[in-house]
């Protein structure tokens, strides 16, 4: 009786270590890395799974731990797809090798200014930056409204501005690039030094703002506009502004990894994000994002593209410079 | 009590003993084995990281130490490390000791429950405290914003830090002293009064001398714990206070810089390895051990009924913090929307059913799955440490030790270069969390092992041999039951702290494979403080019924009744 039950107990010892090591089978499944958050990923990627029948499997990360990732596996690649990250992150992959070119039919009708010429990476779908503001701190402390960038430089703001650290977020650093490419290096760096005083804290995620203001915690939180539209849909009391000076955008994108095992499950995702089916889920999904499509609305409760003051902003010179901006923005702003 | 182990001064004993352990294969296969393992799943990683920090373009050489220590902000990050690890350290032993001194040396009331509310921190993933800190203090805290109606504290920065670590680790500094207090002694104080010394007199030239190693010691412990943190400074310390463990991971995660990090974590490593050699080889030698007599008669005269009281309410003080901490969490998780609507809700425990279940079953698993291999490994380690003597046992002592005291980030560095390519491509499976889990919690299985063994004389093992047992047998049927309470402490220790761990395992975390802490990290770091809340209640859940599942489990495979004595 101990015999054959320790017999057993080794055999199940052998089947777990054996289905540890165990690489899961390839078949009609797509491994995606995304930056996307969890929860609009899910919807996008479930939409996509009902529409061509392909399964997924997704890890979220944002785009500073998926490059990484990327990196350290590139040797040995596990994931098939990257979906999402601003289009900057996507300039560095390519550079690294870490992923492959394909030219989506469903890409040609777009923008130029959303893909990579070589075929690398393509944006599908875009969000401009914004301000908000929590009214009921507003009301509390009879603020005024800030118009633009240089207002937040104002003392009533001291200790009530969130915002991302470009040091782990995207979202940060596309804020750094587009004032960079806006005004100039020397004074862009000079701003955020003056907004430090202001500054209640940097958070590590891109998103952590819009909780933060909507929630009271801060009055001011500086961000891309889809947490904003969502939590305002949501009758939190936060206005949305867009700084007259110009903002920002990031326009994330989605890449085959290089060496991926199913690349043509992959291709297939590509197609599909960027076909007016794909582009429509963005709305129907909730996400507030902006569909890049040109044939695509976006959904209700989202302001116009045209009323949004854009920066010209120019991915591929952004994650070139990307180390070197970050790292002076470490030296001279935060000391 | 017995610290040595014996020595064979009898020339045919020892001739036995290598005859004995040439001619058992099974005994050379493990050692082999031993040596091979811990080679691979300790020395390797290791000597990755550094490598990967040495590298530069023209072969090895210290340029991505200069280039990461010439900025100010990495300088600075080194300082704050070094400044935390020993303000957390010498404040957590300051508390730890007059908790460990009135539990052991007074008769005030409550011990029982004031004991629990010590080491509740032990049980639960390190940096609930700082969740707390934010619930309790943040922006929006309860204690900050609904009671002072303060809208302008920033807890960020060294004083949250310090207050999440001080309250995190100070159970460890509590539990080592107490252990120490006890086993002195009082016959040498009460000896002193009856000479006619005062109550200071007592304390500061008998107690305090007698248990000066095991302060310094705890000291010690509590520096390279501070150090290694990583889930306290990621929530409280921000950008404008950096430290070394998040700012390795940040280079790596944010900057897409392998080697900038792994420069980082070296830099962490050498005051960590510094403390861990003195903690063990100097410090270990000095251990003062009064000759056991009978527990302390007269307790009470070691201290006046007025500082009794003081130190009485001192804890209690305490004690209400920790309660305190943990009640927000609890409040927190079942909490609508903390800060806004504090109205009882399920909404968080909904969304970790719905996006986070994953995390709880692997973690659980991860944790079933290390734990037990993790306390087999570290007998067998201990039973070769202790019973056989073969060439190199002091270094497989001590590499088995080091992956203790490597911080969690370096070991993670070293896991993500050394695994992700044939022929151990490992990374993205159970088996990379599994094996850097069991070897990184190996050691304290292995040196409780070590500590019990040598206290039981050889001769009983040697009389199985002599009955015709094989070796096996002998450690299975004579060895294992009579070690039992250190395989049991090895055992919940090793759960515990795979179930909690976070600075290693945020490296090696996939899309198959999630982690209830980095879970709960995200969370923090996404603004969702309910759900991080709703987690760490269903985390520290866990982990208490796992402890009593562990006990009855031991007792029931070893036939005897094991109790675990915090």
């Amino acid at each position: 009786m101990k015999r054959t039950r320790s017999f057993i107990v080794m055999l199940v010892l052998a089947v777990l270590f054996a289905a540890m090591t165990a690489a899961g089978s390839a078949q009609q499944v797509i491994t995606v890395y995304t930056s996307v958050d969890e929860e609009n990923a899910a919807a996008i990627l479930k939409a996509f799974t009902e529409a061509t029948g392909i399964q997924t499997r997704m890890l979220f990360m944002s785009a500073g731990p998926a490059l990484a990732r990327l990196d350290a596996e590139k040797n040995n690649p596990v994931a098939d797809v990257w979906m999402g990250a601003p289009s900057e992150n996507h300039v560095l992959a390519k550079e690294r090798g870490l992923t492959q070119p394909y030219f989506s039919p469903n890409a040609e009708v777009l923008d130029p200014k959303f893909r990579d010429p070589d075929g690398y990476w393509t944006s599908f779908y875009m969000n401009p930056m914004a301000v908000a503001i929590n009214k009921q701190w507003q009301a509390r402390t009879r603020v005024e409204a800030p118009k633009s960038w240089r207002d937040l430089l104002k003392p009533e703001f001291r200790g009530q501005i969130q915002l991302p650290t470009p040091q782990s977020s995207g979202t940060a650093y596309n804020m750094l690039a587009s004032l960079v490419l806006a005004w100039g290096e020397d004074e862009a760096m000079a701003y955020f030094k003056g907004l430090h005083a202001n500054v209640q804290t940097y958070t590590q995620s891109g998103t952590a703002p819009s909780q933060a203001v909507a929630l009271g915690q801060t009055g001011v939180a500086i961000q891309f506009t889809p947490a904003f539209l969502k939590l305002a849909d949501e009758g939190y009391p936060i206005e949305i502004i867009f700084p007259e000076e110009g903002v920002g955008f990031e326009a994330p994108a989605v890449s085959i990894v290089a060496g991926a095992k199913n690349p043509e499950g992959a291709k297939k995702l590509v197609d599909w994000l960027l076909s007016e089916e794909g582009q429509a889920t963005l709305s129907k999904a909730k996400t507030y994002f902006f569909p890049i499509h040109p044939n695509v609305v976006a959904g209700d409760g989202l302001p116009s593209v045209s009323e949004i003051p854009l920066i010209d902003y120019d991915p591929i010179w952004a994650g070139e410079n990307r180390e070197r901006l970050v790292n002076r923005w470490i030296d001279e702003v935060l000391r | 009590m017995q610290t040595q182990p014996r020595l064979y001064t009898d020339l045919h004993g020892m001739r036995a003993r290598i005859e004995r352990i040439k001619g058992n294969p099974a005994v050379s296969l493990t050692i082999v084995a031993a040596f091979l393992l811990v080679g691979v799943f300790v020395v390797y990683p290791l000597v990755k990281v550094v490598l990967k920090s040495l590298e530069s373009p023209d072969g090895l050489g210290f340029a991505t130490y200069v280039k990461i220590f010439s900025g100010w902000y990495m300088r600075r990050a080194l300082y704050n490390t070094l400044l935390v690890g020993v303000l957390t350290a010498v404040i957590g032993v300051a508390i730890g000791f007059i908790f460990a001194f009135t539990m052991a040396k007074t008769d005030v009331p409550g011990k029982k429950i004031i004991n629990l509310l010590a080491i509740l921190p032990v049980v639960s993933p390190p940096f609930v405290g700082a969740v707390a800190i934010l619930l309790l203090f943040g922006s929006n805290g309860l204690i900050t914003t609904q009671l002072l109606g303060l809208y302008d504290f920033r807890i960020y920065g060294l004083k949250g830090l310090l207050l999440a670590q001080v309250m995190t680790f100070f159970p460890i500094a509590y539990l080592t002293l107490r252990g120490v207090l006890e086993s002195i002694g009082s016959s040498l104080e009460d000896a002193a009064f009856d000479l006619g010394a005062s109550r200071w007199e007592v304390f500061s030239k008998v107690t305090l001398p007698l248990a000066a190693p095991g302060i310094a010691s705890a000291l010690l412990v509590l520096f390279i714990e501070s150090l290694a943190d990583f889930g306290n400074p990621l929530v409280l310390a921000g950008s404008q206070f950096p430290t070394l463990a998040v700012q390795a991971y940040l280079q790596i995660t944010g900057m897409y810089d392998l080697a900038g990090g792994a420069a980082l974590a070296v830099a962490l490593l050498f005051p960590s390895l510094i403390a861990f050699v003195l903690q063990k080889y100097w410090l270990g030698k000095k251990r003062y051990v009064t000759v056991t007599g009978k527990p302390s008669r007269n307790r009470s005269m070691a201290v006046s009924p007025a500082m009794k009281w003081t130190l009485f309410g001192f804890c209690v003080a305490v004690s209400a913090l920790v309660l305190l901490f943990y009640g927000v969490i609890f409040v927190g998780a079942f909490s609508r929307l903390w800060g806004v609507d504090h109205s009882f809700s399920l909404r968080n425990f909904e969304y970790v059913f719905n996006v986070g279940l994953e995390a709880v079953k692997d973690t659980l698993l991860v944790a079933v799955t290390s734990t037990p291999v993790s306390g087999v490994l570290g007998m067998v380690l201990a039973f070769l440490i202790v019973r056989q003597r073969f060439v190199g046992r002091r270094t497989l002592e001590f590499v088995s030790m080091l992956n203790y005291a490597l911080p969690g980030t370096l070991v993670g560095i070293g896991y993500l270069l050394a695994f992700h390519e044939p022929p151990l491509a490992l990374t993205g499976t159970l088996a990379i969390l599994v094996l850097n889990f069991v070897f990184r919690y190996v050691p304290v299985g292995m040196q409780g092992g070590i500590a019990s063994l040598q206290q039981i004389d050889p001769a009983i093992e040697e009389a199985a041999i002599d009955l015709g047992a094989t070796t096996a047998r002998t450690f299975r049927k004579v060895t294992l039951p009579l070690i039992a309470p250190a395989f049991f402490s090895g055992l919940i220790f090793a759960f515990i702290r795979a179930m909690t761990a976070i600075s290693s395992a945020i490296f090696l975390v996939s899309a198959d494979w999630q982690l209830m802490t980095v879970q709960i990290l995200s969370q923090v770091g996404s603004g969702r403080l309910g759900v991080a809340a709703a987690f760490s209640v269903i985390l520290i859940g866990v982990i208490v019924v796992a402890m009593f599942v562990i006990r009855w489990l031991v007792s029931r495979t070893l036939g005897i009744r094991v109790n675990v004595n915090f």
